[in-house]
């Protein structure tokens, strides 16, 4: 695999033509389908409204549990899904390092960030495009955020996020048995998905556009 | 219909990750927040041969790059032709009935909280997309660690940060 991207110019525009050229030439699926995954990603995310504020914030206050519920189902169904085709060879682990202080602190800050925010930084894009301009506020913030991490990433940051303790998984643990752990995590995290009582927080200001008889929240 | 239950959003998101998955999509998990300090090398004209950490995003950062333009599409063409919600707005519903009617307020926080959001999820080395849907998927333990943290710090910040008990 070669990757080739031109150098060509360092202004924006140049900039963002490489990001094209570099996609094209990653060999991670060819640009159209790239940006065919965002928009399926970012429908699926509109289509079930999880990018709202009353469904993350209300999770956070334990009001709505739309996405945990949804979170869980699509980890429970993936894991046995993925596992069987890393097995047959359609696919590849891709598995993160356990950095012990950085998962933990990054993990205090993005929780309590989420919480206040209403968002996180796959549903937030969803949220501009329905017109939340609080949320481009916060996107700004987030890029200040990028700006700081990347200037500071080798004096601060890489020593805060500690040593890599390796990348494990869990079917690692169980030498002999890691399609019957596969299985019962992928089946537990299922029923977790299915047995967590579904709570709802609607917003009037998004549900007083829809005709009386298909909002959701006069339906059961 | 105008609204997805959540267990058809669960199986067409796993549907979309097993296909961005397998070696005839994009054999890579799905992420959403690298895309944030390569835009922000970009936007602050960065030279990437200086910065450790704009080369090591580079070809992350730009795929994520491409998706987020299809999400962004996504998500507008949804909000407008099914679920109707594409209106210009400043404060939530919920914001104004748990917090305050304060637009300064909501700013002030959206602000912070997207500057603290990004620096938490590149320290731990990815967000809701690539740990928690992505890196649990693949039960990797770096992301049940990550997912464990998130859930209690986000329950214990909802239940400090917001007046929860008036109804």
């Amino acid at each position: 695999m070669q990757i080739i991207v031109k150098t060509a110019g360092d202004d924006f525009a140049s900039r963002m033509a490489q990001m094209f050229e570099n996609v094209i030439h990653q060999g991670h699926g060819s640009l159209v389908l790239v940006f065919l995954i965002g928009v399926i990603f970012g429908g699926i995310i509109q289509y079930t409204r999880v990018d709202k504020f009353e469904k993350i914030a209300g999770f956070a206050m334990l009001k709505d549990t739309i996405v945990p519920k949804m979170l869980f189902l699509t980890v429970g169904l993936t894991s046995i899904g993925l596992y069987f085709m890393i097995e047959a060879g359609w696919a590849h682990y891709h598995v993160k390092p356990i950095i012990w202080q950085g998962l933990i602190i990054g993990g205090i800050l993005f929780g309590s960030s989420m919480a206040i925010f209403g968002k996180c930084p796959g549903t937030g894009p969803v949220s501009i495009a329905e017109g939340r301009i609080d949320v481009l506020v916060g996107a700004i913030g987030g890029l200040l955020g990028g700006l700081v991490f990347t200037l500071y990433y080798d004096d601060f940051f890489k020593a805060l996020m500690g040593e890599s303790a390796g990348k494990l998984t869990l079917p690692s643990f169980f030498p002999g048995n890691e399609h019957m752990v596969v299985l019962i995590f992928g089946v537990v995290v299922s029923i977790i998905a299915v047995i967590i009582p579904k709570k709802e927080m609607f917003d009037e200001a998004d549900l007083c556009k829809l005709p009386e008889d298909q909002r959701p929240d006069r339906q059961s | 219909m105008n609204r997805l239950p959540w267990w058809m959003g669960g199986i067409l998101m796993s549907g979309l990750l097993l296909m961005t998955f397998s070696v005839f999509g994009a054999d890579r998990p799905i992420g959403a927040s690298t895309y944030v300090p390569f835009f922000a090398g970009l936007v602050f004209d960065l030279d990437p041969e200086k910065y450790t950490y704009l080369k090591e995003v580079q070809n992350a950062g730009s795929w994520e790059g491409i998706m987020l333009l299809g999400s962004l599409f996504g998500g507008f063409i949804v909000s407008v032709f099914l679920t109707k919600t594409f209106r210009l707005s400043l404060v939530p519903t919920g914001w104004k009935k748990y917090k305050n009617n304060s637009v300064l307020s909501r700013l002030f926080w959206s602000f912070i909280s997207g500057f603290a959001m990004i620096i938490g999820a590149r320290l731990a080395g990815g967000c809701t997309s690539g740990h928690f849907m992505s890196g649990m998927s693949q039960m990797a333990i770096s992301s049940m660690i990550f997912g464990a943290v998130v859930m209690i710090s986000l329950l214990i910040t909802g239940r400090l940060f917001y007046n929860t008990k008036e109804d």
